[in-house]
């Protein structure tokens, strides 16, 4: 398989598209300097302006306690186990009320399959954080998480999104697609919570209810190259057909304390991805920086390879942090990362509408040179809330037999 | 074809190693970062191949215990560097002569910041030099070009030890002003052929950026065609960093962890880690030492 750069070159700057063959090409065998230089091209022809935008919000994980168990998780804890948490509301409030107070405007909230949490909680949840915050964002649920709220309530994917959005869902982030790619999610064992069919389909039913989604994409585990590009040319395809998809975020695999261990793929190979990443999905209009997996200092490089956000000013991260990476960044270091870098730096949501300037030039923020976590180490207290909600599980089933239902908040 | 952005003969200048102007190196720190990298990786094929060393090396810090389990370390190592100087000068001798006892005369001893040495009221620079020397020295482990003075630098060829590397302490004053640095040491010290361009100390709040690495390597590869090996601290900046700056023009890592040490995690640690990652760049691992 041999193709002429010179000849893709054309075509990429015409604005043409690259094939499966020829990506593959590209990947494998072009030089990166090529491919950083492609992919700044494409990312220069969709923003002209030179803006490089980051979103200021907090990544929640609501509970830690999963069914699923895929081997790349450190973060999951089994069903009754010590270490196993649901967030009680208000410790959600708590940490809405400090993201707001940070100039943030939305919480990425993102958990575990907990069979104990039934689909009520969550609506639940949703409108009491809009009865208090009107104008705050979800960025709720990945796909997984929508299909196991449709398995345990036993109503249709497309009816869970509607009841989400209907109690305050406001868009869907793309995790959980790791490689959308079956003998993939076999050998991590994450094909029962999502084949990569279900996955599609979720943010296929997402964007047809009118919602916008993320998609992710976790590399460097068991896959081959032929199967990062699998997973590119799928969602190129559900993009194509729906335009749903705001971004594409692209992470390294972080093998730390996991079951299935192994090694990093290395910042190169980032660079690479995400600069094959800017040239194959020519339908997707924002590439996000990983600097949760890289550091800040590739991570403000990845603007040179195609890259044209920051991704979030996070204020708490777990799971990553569980895998053995972490990296902090406040907004003042990311903005200075991005103007360092020679773009300018603006606020956005996650439609990426721009919001405004960095929110530390208008007034004073706290430095945050370290990222919170969902709770204390050693927090093992149980919100009364979660009392009026029935238990699947038999240890879930026991712990609230043991303490009588209480008003929700 | 992808072009290099760069002024056309400023990069011509650069690939015959002239020297190039205070001007033109500030519009190559301005030009863009890949262009940049591309011109220096050129220059870096062309002048030293596509090998990229490493060293690993024993750190003795102040007050680590001298015993028989640091000989054993030693063994797997290139070199073994202490750290830091004692309170005195008769401090300072007696620690070398102390290590050098345990680790016999086959291993490559090294140690301090000329910086810190120079610094201390112990008399003369070159007697003191001297002193560590006939204490079993070999090398002084850095000079920090925005520290010392070219003539300090020549002390240490005059007593007979070697120097590891020229370095740079802090970036305070920019990018072009260390090389402007670097440069006017190596016109007095012609001899010396490596440069560690990345600097030792960091701001926790502000640390230098990615883009501001790679560019500094990359200027350094340019600017000072006569140092043959541009390091990168493995420990300190990290396999990602590290790894992207071997393709803006850097050839060699330094200070890799002599065993697989688990306290450092693997990230940092295993020869394994960092032949990989090379290879991973596209360049061939050689491993420096142990003799
Ligand atoms: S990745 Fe998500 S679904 Fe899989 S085990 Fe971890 S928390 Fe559960």
């Amino acid at each position: 398989m041999s193709h002429d750069l010179d000849a893709l070159q054309a075509r990429i700057d015409g604005g043409g598209r690259v094939t499966a063959d020829e990506a593959l090409f590209l990947y494998r065998s072009a030089p990166t300097w090529w491919l950083g230089r492609m992919a700044d091209l494409v990312r220069r022809r969709k923003h002209p302006e030179g803006i490089v935008t980051y979103i200021i919000d907090r990544n929640v994980n609501y509970t830690n306690v999963c069914v699923a168990r895929c081997n790349f998780c450190a973060f999951y804890r089994p069903v009754g186990h010590g270490e196993g948490y649901v967030l009680g509301f208000d410790e959600i409030f708590r940490k809405i009320d400090e993201t707001i107070a940070l100039g943030g405007v939305q919480l990425l909230l993102q958990g575990g399959h907990n069979p104990d949490l039934p689909i009520e909680w969550y609506e639940d949840l949703f409108r009491a954080v809009k009865a208090r915050y009107p104008s705050f964002k979800l960025h709720a649920l990945s796909p997984p998480e929508v299909l196991h709220l449709s398995r345990t309530s036993r109503l249709p994917v497309p009816e869970v999104i509607q009841r989400l959005i209907a109690a305050g869902l406001d868009s869907i982030p793309g995790g959980g697609a790791e490689i959308l790619v079956d003998r993939v999610r076999k050998l991590l064992n994450c094909y029962g919570k999502a084949t990569a069919d279900e996955w599609l389909d979720v943010m296929r039913h997402a964007h047809q209810a009118g919602l916008r989604t993320t998609a992710t994409m976790m590399y460097g585990t068991v896959e081959t190259d032929e199967e990062r590009l699998e997973h590119m040319l799928r969602l190129r395809a559900l993009q194509d057909e729906t335009r749903g998809f705001t971004a594409f975020i692209a992470w390294s695999y972080q093998p730390e304390h996991t079951e299935r261990g192994g090694r990093e793929a290395t910042g190169i190979e980032y660079l690479r991805t995400l600069a094959l990443a800017r040239l194959v999905l020519d339908n997707f209009d924002n590439l996000q920086a990983s600097w949760v997996t890289q550091g800040g200092k590739v991570g403000q490089l990845s603007l040179a390879f195609g890259a044209n956000d920051m991704g979030s000013v996070m204020i708490e991260e777990n799971v990553v942090r569980a895998a053995g990476a972490a990296y902090c960044m406040d907004e003042v270091e990311i903005v200075r990362n991005v103007e360092d870098a020679g773009f300018v730096a603006m606020r956005r949501n996650m439609h990426y509408e721009v919001l405004g300037e960095p929110i530390f030039r208008q007034r004073d923020v706290p430095r945050q040179l370290e990222l919170a976590t969902a709770r204390e180490a050693g927090d093992t207290s149980v919100p009364s809330e979660l009392m009026n909600y029935p238990a699947r599980s038999a240890a879930g089933k026991r712990q609230r037999a043991q303490q009588p239902p209480s008003p929700v908040a | 074809m992808i072009e290099i952005e760069i002024n056309t003969a400023i990069a011509e200048r650069a690939r015959g190693g002239e020297r190039l102007t205070a001007a033109e190196l500030a519009e190559l720190d301005a030009s863009d970062v890949l262009s940049l990298g591309m011109l220096s990786d050129e220059i870096r094929r062309a002048r030293v191949g596509d090998t990229v060393s490493y060293l690993r090396v024993l750190d003795v810090a102040a007050g680590e215990p001298l015993d028989d389990a640091l000989s054993t370390r030693a063994a797997s190592c290139g070199e073994v560097r202490l750290a830091t100087p004692a309170e005195t000068l008769a401090a300072t001798v007696d620690l070398v002569q102390r290590v050098r006892a345990l680790l016999g005369a086959g291993i490559r001893l090294t140690g301090f910041s000329l910086a810190d040495v120079a610094s201390r009221p112990w008399g003369p620079l070159e007697e003191v030099l001297a002193a560590l020397k006939a204490a079993g020295l070999d090398a002084i482990a850095e000079a920090p070009v925005d520290l010392v003075s070219p003539d300090q630098v020549a002390a240490v060829r005059a007593v007979g030890l070697g120097l590891v590397t020229l370095s740079v302490q802090r970036l305070d004053e920019g990018r072009l002003a260390v090389l402007e640095r670097a440069r006017a040491v190596l016109e007095v010290n012609p001899h010396l052929t490596t440069f560690a361009p990345l600097a030792r100390e960091q701001s926790i709040a502000t640390p230098t950026t990615g883009y501001s690495d790679v560019r500094l390597v990359a200027l350094a590869r340019i600017a000072l065609p006569e140092v043959r090996t541009i390091q990168v601290d493995w420990q300190q900046y990290g396999p990602k960093l590290a790894q992207v700056a071997l393709t803006f023009g850097a050839n060699h890592l330094d200070r890799v962890a002599p065993t697989d040490d688990p306290a450092l995690g693997w990230r940092r640690a295993s020869v394994e880690e960092v032949r990989r990652n090379i290879e991973a760049a596209g360049f061939t691992p050689v491993e420096q030492g142990p003799a």
